[in-house]
């Protein structure tokens, strides 16, 4: 009867208050449609810059019958335009192949059926991230150097657009949050003026304070957990459209990723909006005089 | 069940409410707070269903502690407190029904306490054949008594009334009356501030009288003032009020009379009393007006 009672209560304030909740549902939507929107980009740069991160702009493929691996890395790293060299072991080389084709069956096939067919490789990384030339000349008149590969352009605007994400992505999610924060504390706010006599009956009755503010707290769960909801499924809808329309993208552009990192941010969202009324009906109540003994 | 002990009350703007009262009030006591507006009636009132906190002193209600009780344990505190304003303080979307039903479902009764509960205590106010109806619907009277109704459907200890017959016509403050003293006789302690004259008068209960937030007069069986007292002067009255009144006398007897105790001193024309002083010299109205016990 009290829990009944208590959703009832909560479920009639979103009703009676129809325009000020689809307010701050809306609210709640475009902030966190933005922060997934944000995250599913940075996961889809993420993918088509595996091999680039680290800041690594020339990776060089070592010919099979090479020995001296350890003395070309030590000899690279000592050239002035370099600040680092990594090797990549073939068994390592075969793990990122694996991940980069994981949505190219006929590839990965390809690269199963013989992995000797992976080098080993160096990647370096330049002093000065937007001059590699020097090294990637230096680097293909190496011994033991089979082929250079280098960041081309949109790789490295890639590369730069998801570390401004990363950047932006937090800048977003907290000024988006403490907006609908705001609103829902606004909603949850108006809800409470609108009851007003009521609640203050329920004071003078006996009603005990879980009783009092417990509608308003679902309230507030309910709007952030509406909002984060559509913000997902339209976040997963969208991503899925662009997918299917951008089939024909240049190859080196992978718009695919993760079912699972697609679900643990969405559910995250989700939460997220939940906490987000929580914290918003929280500073209603506790600033409201009408919800207090 | 009501104790206030030294009771001091300030409030913000230095406005001394109360001043440094000692009340009590036993079980089943039917007590009136008379005085002037502003004379501290209702901060009383407050004080005793803690809505306020004395500044000094100490306010205890249904044996408890109400004065020192922390803010969460109010709600229980209250429970054992039915109140009554002059505004009724009605909800006016919810039917007479709900109106009272409210008062059990907000602390967490049973359906079955409910469906058992409110048709009793609508039935005492007289109001079964209105549960359907909207407070706009009724007369002020009747809506005054679906707050009483909704104020002992609880089967509280104790009723505290604000005024409540001071927006009602004579008639039908009588039958508000009516309903309160039905209420105290089920052994309910009633305190009820009032400015109303002939109703205090008539009723014949204890009356303590407020002067500027102090207690000037606390009388067992009392009129609203002390110069319209008929014939026997009280022995806790001032002595200025012993000159002759007798033609105001004995207020209308329409809130029946049949008050218990305390009436031996109470000189009623019909049933001759003995004096204070026991030697059994009978005092008849008409020729010991004034005379004192």
């Amino acid at each position: 009867m009290r829990i009944a009672y208590v959703l009832n209560e909560a479920f009639n304030n979103i009703r009676r208050n129809g325009l000020v909740v689809l307010g701050a549902v809306l609210a709640v939507f475009v902030s966190l449609f933005l922060t997934f929107g944000t995250l599913i980009f940075g996961e889809i740069a993420r993918v088509n810059t595996e091999r680039w991160q680290e800041d690594v702009r020339v990776i060089g493929f070592i010919r099979t019958d090479f020995r001296d691996v350890e003395g070309l890395r030590v000899e690279i790293e000592s050239w002035e335009e370099v600040e680092a060299v990594i090797y990549y072991s073939p068994a390592e080389a075969l793990e990122e192949a694996r991940v980069l084709f994981k949505d190219d069956p006929r590839q990965l096939q390809i690269i199963e059926d013989d992995p000797s067919i992976i080098p080993a490789s160096l990647r370096v990384r330049p002093v000065d991230l937007n001059d590699y030339d020097t090294i990637k000349q230096r680097l293909t008149n190496s011994p033991g150097v089979s082929d250079v590969i280098s960041a081309d352009e949109a790789v490295q605007q890639i590369a730069a657009i998801r570390d401004g994400l990363r950047v932006f992505f937090w800048v977003l999610a907290i000024a988006l949050g403490v907006a609908a924060v705001a609103l829902i504390a606004n909603t949850i706010h108006m809800a409470i003026y609108a009851r007003r006599e009521e609640l203050e009956i329920m004071h003078l009755v006996g009603a005990s304070n879980w009783f009092v503010r417990t509608p308003f707290l679902i309230e507030g769960v309910v709007e952030g957990v509406l909002g984060s909801g559509i913000a997902v499924a339209t976040g997963i809808g969208l991503y899925n459209l662009a997918r299917d329309r951008l089939a024909d993208l240049p190859e080196f552009i992978n718009l695919t990723i993760d079912n699972a990192f697609l679900l643990r941010w969405g559910l995250l969202m989700i939460g997220f909006g939940a906490i987000v009324g929580i914290i918003g009906s929280g500073i209603s109540l506790a600033v409201h005089k009408y919800v207090r003994t | 069940m009501i104790r206030l002990h030294n009771v001091t009350k300030v409030y913000d703007n230095s406005v001394v409410a109360v001043r440094e009262v000692g009340l009590e009030v036993a079980k089943g006591e039917f007590v009136f707070l008379v005085g002037p507006s502003g004379s501290g009636k209702s901060t009383l009132l407050r004080l005793m269903m803690r809505e306020e906190k004395p500044d000094t002193g100490e306010v205890w209600v249904a044996g408890k502690h109400a004065s020192a009780l922390p803010s969460w344990k109010v709600p229980h505190l209250r429970r054992s407190i039915g109140t009554v304003f002059q505004d009724f303080k009605l909800l006016p979307n919810k039917t007479v029904y709900e109106n009272v039903s409210f008062a059990l479902e907000v602390t967490g009764r049973s359906r079955h306490v409910v469906r058992t509960q409110v048709p009793q205590v609508l039935k005492l106010v007289g109001l079964s054949n209105k549960a359907d109806r909207q407070p706009r619907q009724l007369s002020g009277g009747e809506q005054q008594r679906v707050s009483i109704a909704r104020a002992f459907v609880n089967r509280p200890l104790i009723l505290l009334a604000d005024e409540p017959t001071g927006n009602l016509d004579p008639a039908t403050s009588v039958g508000i009356m009516r309903i309160l003293d039905r209420i105290n006789r089920t052994g309910t302690t009633v305190v009820m501030a009032t400015h109303d004259h002939a109703i205090v008068d008539a009723m014949r209960r204890r009356v303590v009288q407020l002067d500027d937030g102090q207690v000037i007069r606390d009388q067992r069986s009392g009129a609203y003032e002390i110069r319209v007292q008929s014939n026997v002067a009280r022995a806790e009255a001032e002595p200025e009020d012993t000159e002759l009144d007798t033609t105001e006398a004995d207020a209308p007897d329409e809130a029946d009379a049949p008050d218990e105790a305390g009436d031996l001193e109470d000189t009623a024309p019909t049933e001759a009393a003995t004096d204070g002083d026991g030697d059994g010299d009978d005092a008849t109205p008409e020729e010991h007006p004034g005379g004192d016990v």
